[in-house]
């Protein structure tokens, strides 16, 4: 079964199949699957198929849908069907460059829809479709946007011919939520398994996928690309970096000139800064291939870790010139703008985003972002609470929404907005130390040792060091409030070992004076009991509002 | 995969990150129906046509060009109502391009008058055909070849879809007859022609109406900019007559999905989802509309940054409008402040004063004093020449001034000022609800004559809009507030019927999912109470104050505490009203505070502490005095007179009658009337020196005589009013007269009438002394 799709040359569908065929060690020669008889109608089409075929391969769909007019084999009938509705869309692609007047280009339309689909149901009803052709009907009905009845030739072609993978990834385009996939009555198949775990992958179900994707390997798959990229992705999509670097270094040294995923690849150098392995990246695909989606989105991110936003910008530009439908490209593009604060082209390229995609939480945030540069915080709000909505145990998201609700003086939310983010597990380690500034503005000592406590606790126990780290601060107000509350123990070894940081080490020093100078003054009474205190208010540090740098696209 | 089947949505207009709709500057593209009227053009300068033909033509000249694309049956029928015979010639011209060939086309276009060349004619070049004749033929010139052919075929669809879609209705052999006609003879006769077009309109029109049905496919620009203009416009001022919302829901998405960068859509669908009071909804259309205008508000030449800056700054005020329409008073604050600060540091003075004017809106709405803030609103806006907000501002402060006791002169005084700004400037809006408030300011001085009259001087005046798509009656608030008025008003009168029309005139009007359909509703509930309370039915009345706290709190409280009053359960009654006073009087809802007091002193009589019901009366005496309240200050009066008899000093009930009869019968409720005549014959009775159940003693008889003359009176109002208790009362008392004055055959007749009505009433009579 999988020869025939290799055979039919659906383009971009024959080398999924091969992919997974080559994964799998080789069969001996004679338990190879007998390649299926020709019928009496394939030998007589053979001729126009091979002739239509070369057609299509060349991209001239009128041509060959031409020679093929008279045949009734199946496989003609496919063809000549999947011509004429590709030399629509390239037709209509083509009109919309050259149309008439600004409003007409929204009315392109590809002609040849409406005749394929009365000429596709008439034989629908009939009974009369194959696997391929209930394919290629389900496509037609999507793109006059009748998804319901698009749904149900899907499924009915994923029935008439389980491997053919195009069908299932069109099915995985039209399920919107878990409940619509599970009521859903798919043919039981080994090709099932990997649908399941790419629809959970796409319904942000994690978990489910990669334990989907380990079965997979189990069974057999384990050397397959398309496995472990999948996986990777999964990775990345749960922030999980290391793992997710690990498995894309692994799947380069599998297959050197994949060019698919590797702009997820390069997002994830991009967040961990690592410069040189981005060039490497960036120029080896530039050699394979320039003219890809995924080389310009790399390159983009290559220029844009190299602080050069404008070509970085056009580079984004370039992929979407190439897939105007290219979700990540919009939003990487919305974020240099924003690098380059040309705000309005941020909030343009982010609606774009939207627009392709309305669960996009990384465009939601980012107009957020933009918002929150134009001193809008109020306004800000409502797009951080859409991408809460879309990611809800995403510390960044609520970090942002407490940010926004101190900046509004809505102290009790941005508490509340912090601890959550605090609880889903924060990605950034920035909110407990907010929240304790936070308490020690509001006067509440207690809670604010507490959190710095537990800040100081969670830095040292995620073992790396982290650039933006201020344990010195939450160092220098624990021994600042043991001290006020009379723990000299606690209060002096907090001094101690704020003297390990520049920054505090002043601080630290004199705190440790004055401990044992309190601590004389207690062994003899005749002293002054309490040594005013040195008057050193913490100062408050600004957090700029804009942390893009520990924001990852 | 997945990549060659998606449609390759690009835009090529797409420059450096933003979209620029329009990249030759031209918002004018070629459509054959602008070559039809380009068509018309070249025919009223090339043929002669006598002149009051040419007249109409030229008053057509500029709907046409500027109006949205007709269809050739609409367009030639216009041009045919002026001049047959250039519609004939222009379909000619239209006929022999689109049934020839390509190059006919381009003939046509290449012989149209230059505007350069031509000096004298109507073409000249600044003209306005001159200009409209500039813009196609650049526009024509500018198209590529692959555009100018299928511009041909549009034209050619155009033309041919005229003639193609009688053929549906009609035989076969006719559209056989019709297209070798075409074919053959061009100089056909004109009475054949005619035969044709008289055929062809009855079905023109037919599809002509169908269009107007939602979902039919993509709009021009100029025809979705109309839809969108006249949508809003109903919206705003007859809502029934604009689209139903999920109706133009459907629509506004068509055209979304056709045109996203459409921004004025979003707006228009922010607009829709506030008629449903879907906060989600029209908050993300909102948001939406002001992303999309940041961007064209970028594009502008005249001001870069400033336009940019400025549709943040009114991004941030619709969305505290928004919040404030949905009741979030506190989102609403916080973005009002938002706005303001970004005004404040972008020195906008005319935004900070909208900023300003809605932040009293707001302090208002939450219920504390904005006094202060409003006049300062007034004085900043007088200063920056927005006589918009200045009279809105002066409009509030009267509101306030009028709640708070102002002086009234000084309050009409400001109003009559506004109401001369307003028509120098012709501020339509701002007329109509100068008369809605002076018709409620009148109605709660209790000058109801006055009131009415206002009232109808809104609902009879004609619109003043300068274009209005046939609305005669708007719906803003005034028009709702002057109906409840109205209602109210009759209701006092008793005149039920006309009460129940205007009710569902507003229901009609004002629609329950609607903003202003409360008001209607808390005044038909209003009614319908009063109504069951004079009619004795308290059963009837206790559900409907369900229905009254649900919309407005405070009533409901005090519509509880009545009925109860009227059940006799006087200590629940009682904390009621206690609860009700504090509430009231910390909210300076003085009108209630009186209605409270008034009824607080009515529960004193039940448990005869007429003394102690005394200072209540006098407090609220006071009150009512201190704002002019007169309608409750005539009514305290009663209330006193009534004390005052019950504590034995008639005479001097009678006299501070005298002083609140005039103004009662003048302007109070047909109820209130009642009650004071039949307290008035009581006092005369008292005075004369009647005493029940004593026959025979009437020192006065003059003055019983009167009283028997006020109490038939006060029959004639109460039977008016169906208010059976109050007519057993009235009976009851006359009986007694009547026999005291020896008159048995009447007092037997008025004992039978109490008596019929005492078995009908079925209730024990309350003591006849213990109510007013």
């Amino acid at each position: 079964m999988l020869n025939v799709n290799i055979k039919i040359g659906v383009v971009p569908l024959h080398f999924r199949a091969s992919e997974l065929a080559f994964a799998l060690a080789p069969l001996p020669k004679d338990e190879l699957p007998p390649t299926s008889p020709l019928t009496e109608e394939d030998a007589q089409d053979l001729d126009a198929l091979t002739l239509a075929k070369s057609y299509f391969d060349l991209k001239e769909y009128d041509r060959a849908a031409y020679f093929l007019k008279g045949c009734r084999s199946q496989k003609a009938y496919f063809l000549y069907m999947y011509s004429r509705y590709l030399s629509g869309e390239k037709k209509k692609d083509d009109e919309t460059v050259d149309s008439l007047g600004p409003l007409e280009k929204g009315q392109v339309r590809n002609e040849a829809l409406r005749e394929l689909r009365v000429e596709l149901s008439k034989k629908h009803t009939a009974g009369e479709l194959d696997g391929f052709t209930l394919y290629l009907y389900g496509v037609v009905l999507r793109k006059l946007d009748l998804p319901k009845e698009a749904v149900d030739v899907f499924v009915e072609g994923i029935h008439a011919l389980p491997l053919h993978w195009g069908a299932w990834l069109e099915l995985s385009n039209l399920v919107t939520n878990i409940e619509m996939l599970k009521s859903l009555s798919l043919p039981d198949c080994w090709i099932k398994d990997f649908f399941m775990a790419h629809m959970y992958t796409e319904l942000q179900m994690i978990k489910e996928a990669l334990q989907k994707y380990q079965n997979l390997i189990e069974a057999g798959f384990s050397k397959s690309t398309y496995i472990i990229s999948q996986i990777a992705v999964a990775y990345h999509n749960i922030r999980d970096i290391d793992q997710a670097l690990a498995l894309f270094n692994e799947l380069r040294e599998q297959d050197p000139y994949r060019i698919d995923n590797m702009d997820t690849f390069s997002n994830l150098l991009y967040v961990k800064s690592m410069k040189p392995e981005l060039s490497y990246l960036a120029h080896n695909l530039v050699e394979i291939d320039k003219y890809r989606v995924e080389t310009c989105c790399v390159i983009g991110n290559y220029y844009s870790l190299r602080s050069q936003h404008e070509k970085a910008a056009l580079y984004f530009q370039r992929a979407l010139k190439l897939n105007p439908r290219c979700l990540g490209a919009w939003t990487l593009m919305g974020h240099e703008y924003m690098e380059m604060k040309n705000t309005s082209a941020a909030i343009q390229a982010y609606r774009h985003a939207i627009e392709v995609n309305k669960r996009d939480y990384r465009a939601w945030y980012g107009l957020g972002q933009t918002y929150e540069i134009l001193k809008m915080p109020f306004y800000c709000l409502y797009y951080y609470r859409k991408a809460h909505q879309l990611r809800p145990n995403d510390s960044r998201m609520l970090v942002a929404l407490g940010e926004s609700y101190e900046k509004l003086s809505q102290q009790a939310e941005a508490k509340k907005c912090y601890w959550r983010a605090y609880s889903v597990g924060d990605v950034e380690k920035m909110a407990l130390l907010k929240l304790a500034k936070l308490h020690e503005q509001l006067n509440e000592s207690d809670d604010a040792a507490q959190c710095y406590m537990l800040y100081i606790q969670d830095i040292f126990s995620c073992g790396e060091q982290l650039e933006h780290a201020e344990v010195s601060t939450a160092l220098r107000y624990l021994g600042q409030y043991y001290f006020k509350n009379k723990l000299y123990d606690e209060a002096s070894l907090c001094a101690q070992r704020c003297c390990d940081y520049n920054d505090a080490r002043e601080e630290g020093k004199a705190l440790l004076r004055q401990i044992s100078q309190v601590r004389d003054q207690i062994e003899t009474p005749s002293a002054d009991l309490f040594a005013p205190l040195s008057n050193n208010n913490t100062p408050v540090r600004r957090v700029s509002p804009l942390n893009l740098i520990s924001f990852t696209p | 995969m997945a990549s060659v089947h998606e449609s390759l949505y690009f835009n090529p207009m797409m420059t450096n990150g933003v979209v620029h709709a329009n990249v030759f500057g031209i918002k004018d593209w070629v459509t054959p129906y602008k070559i039809s009227v380009l068509a018309l053009l070249y025919e009223m300068t090339a043929s002669k046509i006598t002149l009051p033909e040419r007249r109409r033509l030229n008053k057509l000249i500029l709907p046409l060009q500027q109006g949205p694309d007709l269809t050739l049956g609409q367009f030639l029928k216009t041009v045919e109502e002026c001049c047959p015979q250039t519609a004939y010639a222009v379909k000619l011209r239209l006929h022999e391009m689109a049934d020839g060939e390509l190059k006919d086309m381009e003939y046509f276009f290449s012989t149209l008058p230059t505007p350069f060349t031509a000096f004298d004619t109507e073409a000249y070049k600044t003209s306005v055909v001159g200009l409209f004749m500039r813009h196609m033929l650049l526009a024509y010139n500018k198209l590529s070849f692959s555009q100018v052919y299928k511009l041909y075929k549009s034209l050619q669809h155009y033309y041919h879809s005229h003639y193609a879609k009688p053929m549906d209705g009609q035989v076969p052999a006719l559209v056989a007859d019709d297209s070798e006609m075409d074919l053959t003879s061009i100089e056909d006769t004109v009475g054949d022609r005619v035969d044709k077009e008289e055929l062809d309109t009855p079905l023109h029109e037919s599809e002509l109406r169908s269009d107007n049905t939602p979902s039919r496919g993509p709009l021009s620009q100029k025809q979705a900019e109309y839809f969108l203009a006249r949508q809003a416009y109903l919206l705003k001022n007859d809502e029934n007559k604009a689209l139903k919302p999920a109706a133009l829901q459907e629509e506004l998405n068509n055209m979304l999905k056709f045109n996203p960068d459409f921004a004025e859509a979003h707006y228009l669908n922010y607009l829709n989802s506030m008629r449903v009071q879907d906060i989600f909804l029209s908050a993300h259309s909102l948001l939406h509309y002001f992303d999309r205008l940041i961007l064209s508000g970028n594009d502008g030449k005249s001001n870069g940054d400033e336009g940019y800056g400025r549709s943040l700054r009114y991004a941030a005020l619709n969305l505290a409008s928004l919040h404030c329409r949905f009741g979030h008073y506190q989102q609403a604050d916080l973005a009002l402040q938002e706005a303001i600060r970004i005004a404040q540091e972008s020195n906008d003075h005319v935004c900070l004063q909208h900023c300003l004017s809605w932040l009293y809106t707001l302090e208002q709405m939450k219920g504390s004093d904005s006094t202060v803030l409003t006049e300062d609103s007034v004085k900043m806006a007088a200063h920056f020449c927005l006589p918009y907000l200045a009279s809105l501002g002066i409009q509030s402060l009267v509101q306030q001034g009028a709640t708070q006791g102002k002086t009234a002169h000084k309050l009409m005084d400001a109003l009559k000022d506004t109401d001369i700004l307003h028509w120098k400037h012709s501020l339509s809006e701002l007329i109509e609800i100068s008369l809605a408030q002076t018709t409620s300011i009148w109605r709660m001085y209790g000058k109801s004559t006055m009131s009415l009259q206002q009232a109808q001087l809104l609902l009879n005046m004609s619109s003043l809009e300068p274009v209005n798509f046939g609305v005669q009656q708007n719906n803003t608030e005034a028009f709702a507030v002057v109906l409840c008025h109205l209602a109210e008003l009759h209701a006092e009168q008793g005149l039920y019927g006309a009460v129940s029309e205007i009710i569902q005139h507003l229901k009609e009007q004002f629609p329950p999912h609607t903003q202003h359909a409360k008001l209607w509703m808390l005044c038909d509930l209003k009614i319908q109470f009063e109504r069951h309370m004079n009619e004795g039915k308290y059963h009837l009345a206790e559900p409907l104050v369900t229905a009254i706290t649900a919309l407005n709190q405070l009533e409901g409280l005090y519509r509880k505490a009545q009925v109860l009053k009227a059940v006799n359960r006087s200590t629940e009654a009682y904390h009621i009203l206690q609860q009700l006073q504090a509430r009231c009087e910390k909210t300076k809802c003085t009108e209630m505070v009186i209605r409270v007091m008034l009824s607080t002193a009515e529960l004193h009589w039940e448990s005869s502490g007429f003394s102690t019901a005394l200072p209540v009366l006098l407090q609220a005496l006071a009150l009512a005095r201190q704002h002019h309240l007169q309608s409750l200050a005539s009514e305290t009066i009663l209330h006193l007179a009534f004390t005052q008899l019950m504590l034995g000093v008639p005479e001097q009930a009678l006299n501070v009658l005298h002083e609140a009869v005039e103004p009662i019968l003048a302007h109070r409720a047909v109820m209130d009337k009642g009650c004071a005549m039949l307290l008035a014959a009581r006092c005369q009775m008292a005075v004369a020196g009647f005493k029940p159940n004593r026959q025979g003693q009437a020192a006065d008889l003059r003055l019983a005589a009167s009283a028997l003359d006020t109490l038939n009176e006060a029959a004639a109002y109460f039977s008016q009013l169906n208010c059976k208790e109050r007519l057993r009362d009235v009976h009851y008392l006359q009986a007694q007269l009547h026999r005291s004055l020896g008159q048995i055959l009447e007092s037997n007749k008025s004992a039978m009438l109490f008596r019929l009505l005492d078995q009908e009433l079925q209730s024990p009579a309350p003591p006849v002394s213990m109510r007013l």
